[in-house]
């Protein structure tokens, strides 16, 4: 690693949403629409006025108020999200903006309206398909959720004001891009756990806000991380291994992963570098444009028919990033990731790839496991 | 005249016959199946599908839901079973004499299309709800496979059986595999292993969220005419909609005669049943709709119904309660309602999988036929109630408490159904608001060792007692 010290903000937004980089955001009139998942496009929610946050649910330690109602024997990150909009650490959340991707979140939503009734919920409808008539129907529901923010928090959703909003989205995903370009290099300059950190927080403050460190990070990372240095034979000693997943969201744990020796240079997550930092067109219909993009770069199980593209896309990356291993970590209680991680492995593992398949909560914990299992698997590798 | 134990003696002596006619009838059925197989293919098919077996507990099966009940109803339930057991034999006839022909369809997308085509239709989780009712025990082993292969235990046993019987290499080899995003996340991904174990062409129909309105119907209508090219290319079958018309026009005989017996299901008491209800609309409207045969055995319940209205009998010979089912029904305990029939009067009128506001079908053309399909697909059973929103799932029940004067819910909480388990609170409140009671039945689909029937036995007793306050009738 390059010794670059993580701006101590990146860590702070992880660990506090409502922090006060969000709190002044609002202050100053902004309102926060907070969403989930991957498929709505940010740049929507981030036209004058209002700033997207995507929902996230750190420090829950239990959730027996959200148990009550979606019980316990579903996916952990929607029952924490419901866990904390109802003790009120989500209050300052202006409007949620939903998508109909999996079951548990559609029941998430269905119990957030009966019991906490936000004033501003949308649902988005998004197809299970890839292809025109399916890009058409979602770039029709996008329109509809630019009607109703304009409508409830009066601000410009129009053409023009949409395609400004992707201009800066892709700005600040270029950015994204090119510190997780540098991680290709090998010893990558930054750890997994300080990129996610990165990435974590810019899904959690106003793109803006965080521009110039990004900036600035940016600058210094390259600056120091300069041409690859290692032999053929130090390589063999870091072994560079590929996170994929689904809601990934606490920095701490890709530490405890690279804690044993690993270091994590990509992440096939909800809030990774792969795929989502490709930039939206520019030019043309925002809406049309913002479909296409949600529904072409997505590799979530969640679409059907996908499976052999997401495997060809997973070994294409594992190539780009020269990753020795995979670690697959579904979240307990997801049928999509279930099913996909039996059907990955057993694809990864036909192509000659090592790959460790975990089974986690959102929540994290289990720390000294989750490491054993790691080893286990480095050694495995001969690493 | 004959006296009252003369009647009693005859109505003994009738209930005894039908339950003769039927058996013979079961055991000719086999026959027929091992006769047009031929000894070759028939012992390479037991060989292969070892499941077949199971099929020799029919008589078994049909002890079971006519021994504990009498006359028109005892007689429904016999008829249906002996049924059931001669249109899985024309469908396994399908499979093994047609494979070029059959195209699996996931259970949630009625076959109505395929007919029209020519096309043989093998409902892909029809094993896994068939084998249970068969022996409550069929489908571990194959869930056990299906875990062992890397499928989360904590997946719905349905689509996990399902694995395990194509993981195990004993599902039938179709030509194509036709499927959905319904019900639910689990029941969508499974055939992702599907398509990569039997190595068929796979097509997934797409269903909007959101299906109550004309851009859903045209959306999805379109997907039915893509599907229609995509089977055209992939199997021998052409769409005929002349054919498909008269598919059409035999299901809204079915269902015209489905919605008699429900008209009936008003009256106290209940002229008809349980089984008779919700294993028939299964089959003959889930399963195989547009058939002559679907008509015909829709058709005789209703007529026996009818035959009990007009005497002013009921079903059961006391009916102390009025019960609604949510949720699919328990088919690792598939006589649960015969035994609480006789243990504490409660009847089973309606439930999950049997309710739907379907339209009759419009066959006047094609898009017009395609359009009530894509309706009929979208607000199929148990779909509807799984996708949407949360309003989908308890405006249909507390419709039926009020349209049947229904006395209590029962929630046939599958341990494995995510989807409804989130549901449980608000439907726990709801049940609260509203004064109906509620029992909850907490079990496993399909896998007796989650929860004995004996274990789904005292949870109706606790309830029945301490909630109800209510004596056995025995």
């Amino acid at each position: 690693m390059t010794g670059v010290v993580l701006d101590r903000l990146f860590g702070e937004l992880c660990d506090d949403p409502a922090h006060a980089v969000v709190t002044r955001a609002r202050e100053q009139g902004r309102r926060a629409i907070g969403y989930a998942c991957s498929f709505v496009p940010a740049p929507l929610l981030s036209v004058e006025g209002i700033f997207a946050q995507r929902l996230r649910a750190p420090g829950t330690c239990g959730t027996p108020l959200a148990d009550t109602y979606l019980s316990s024997v579903g996916c952990s990150y929607p029952r924490s999200v419901l866990e904390q909009a109802m003790d009120g650490r989500l209050d300052h959340i202006d409007g949620w903006v939903m998508v109909s991707s999996c079951d548990p979140m559609r029941r998430m939503v269905d119990n957030l309206r009966y019991l906490c009734d936000p004033r501003f919920c949308v649902m988005l409808d998004l197809p299970h398909k890839k292809g025109p008539h399916a890009e058409a129907w979602y770039a029709q529901e996008l329109r509809r959720l630019a009607q109703a923010l304009s409508k409830a928090f009066g601000v410009d959703t129009s053409d023009d004001a949409l395609r400004a909003s992707i201009r800066r989205h892709n700005a600040h995903l270029a950015t994204l891009r090119a510190l997780s370009e540098l991680r290709k290099k090998d010893p990558p300059p930054m750890s997994g756990a300080d990129f996610h950190r990165i990435v974590v927080a810019s899904f959690t403050a106003p793109e803006d806000s965080l521009r110039s460190r990004l900036d600035a990070m940016l600058a210094s990372m390259a600056e120091a991380s300069g041409p690859e240095k290692r032999t053929q034979e130090c390589k063999r000693a870091a072994p560079r291994l590929l996170v994929v997943g689904s809601c990934i969201d606490d920095p701490r744990h890709v530490e405890v992963v690279e804690s044993v020796g690993g270091v994590v240079v990509a992440d096939r997550h909800c809030f990774g570098c792969l795929p989502g930092l490709e930039p939206i067109a520019e030019d043309g219909d925002p809406a049309a444009a913002m479909a296409a993009h949600a529904l072409r770069t997505t590799q979530c199980p969640r679409m059907m028919g996908a499976f052999e593209e997401r495997v060809a896309y997973l070994m294409g990356q594992i190539r780009a990033w020269g990753a020795d291993g995979v670690v697959l970590e579904t979240m307990k209680f997801c049928d999509l990731w279930g099913v996909e991680g039996a059907a990955l492995v057993a694809a990864l593992r036909d192509a000659g790839v090592p790959v460790l398949r975990l089974e986690r909560e959102y929540a994290g914990g289990n720390e000294g496991q989750l490491r054993t299992r790691v080893q286990a698997f480095l050694e495995a590798m001969g690493r | 005249m004959m006296g009252a134990a003369g009647e009693v003696w005859w109505a003994g002596a009738r209930d005894g016959l039908v339950s003769a006619s039927c058996r013979v009838r079961n055991w000719a059925t086999i026959a027929h199946l091992g006769a047009s197989l031929g000894p070759r293919r028939l012992r390479v098919a037991l060989r292969k599908h070892p499941w077949l077996r199971k099929l020799l507990l029919v008589n078994r099966l049909q002890d079971r839901l006519t021994q504990s009940r009498c006359g028109a109803y005892r007689q429904a339930n016999a008829i249906l079973v002996s049924s059931i057991a001669d249109t899985l034999r024309e469908m396994l006839e399908g499979v093994f004499l047609h494979p070029d022909l059959t195209v699996v369809h996931e259970d949630l997308v009625p076959p109505e299309l395929l007919f029209g085509m020519g096309l043989r239709p093998w409902m892909a989780e029809l094993l896994g709800i068939v084998l249970p009712m068969l022996d409550p025990r069929a489908c571990e082993p194959y869930i056990d496979r299906a875990e062992i292969e890397g499928i989360p235990s904590d997946l719905c046993s349905l689509p996990k059986a399902t694995l395990g019987i194509v993981l195990q290499g004993q599902m039938p080899a179709p030509r194509a595999v036709v499927s959905s995003n319904m019900p639910c996340d689990g029941g969508m991904a499974q055939y992702t292993i599907w398509e990569r174990k039997l190595k068929a062409p796979l097509f997934q129909l797409d269903v909007p969220y959101d299906f109550y309105d004309e851009r859903a119907v045209e959306y999805f209508a379109g997907e039915l005419r893509r599907l229609v090219a995509w089977l055209q290319e992939h199997t021998p079958g052409r769409m005929d909609w002349d054919r498909l018309r008269e598919v059409c026009d035999e299901r809204n005989r079915a269902v015209e005669a489905q919605i008699e017996l429900w008209d009936m299901l008003r009256v106290r008491p209940a002229p008809m049943a349980a089984e008779p209800i919700y294993l028939a609309n299964m089959v003959y409207v889930v399963a195989r709709p547009g058939m002559r045969r679907s008509t015909e055995v829709m058709r005789s319940m209703a007529r026996l119904a009818r035959e009990n209205l007009e005497q002013g009998k009921g079903a059961l010979p006391v009916e102390k309660h009025r019960v609604a089912l949510w949720n699919p029904p328990t088919m690792m305990f598939l006589d649960l309602f015969a035994w609480a029939e006789r243990t504490w009067g409660v009847s089973l009128l309606m439930d999950m999988i049997t309710f739907h506001r379907h339209p009759f079908i419009d066959t006047r053309s094609e898009d017009t036929m395609l359009r009530d399909l894509a309706r009929i697909v979208m607000q199929g059973p148990m779909a509807r109630h799984t996708r949407g929103p949360a309003d989908n799932f308890f405006r249909d029940l507390f419709h039926l408490v009020d349209h049947f004067g229904l006395d209590m819910i029962w929630m046939a909480a599958n341990v494995g159904c995510k989807n409804t388990q989130a549901l449980m609170g608000m439907l726990r409140e709801k049940c609260r608001t509203q004064g109906v009671p509620l029992l909850v039945i907490d079990y496993d689909l399909l896998d007796a060792r989650v929860e004995s029937q004996e274990g789904i036995r005292s949870q109706v007793d606790r309830f029945m007692q301490t909630v109800m306050r209510q004596e056995r009738l025995s």
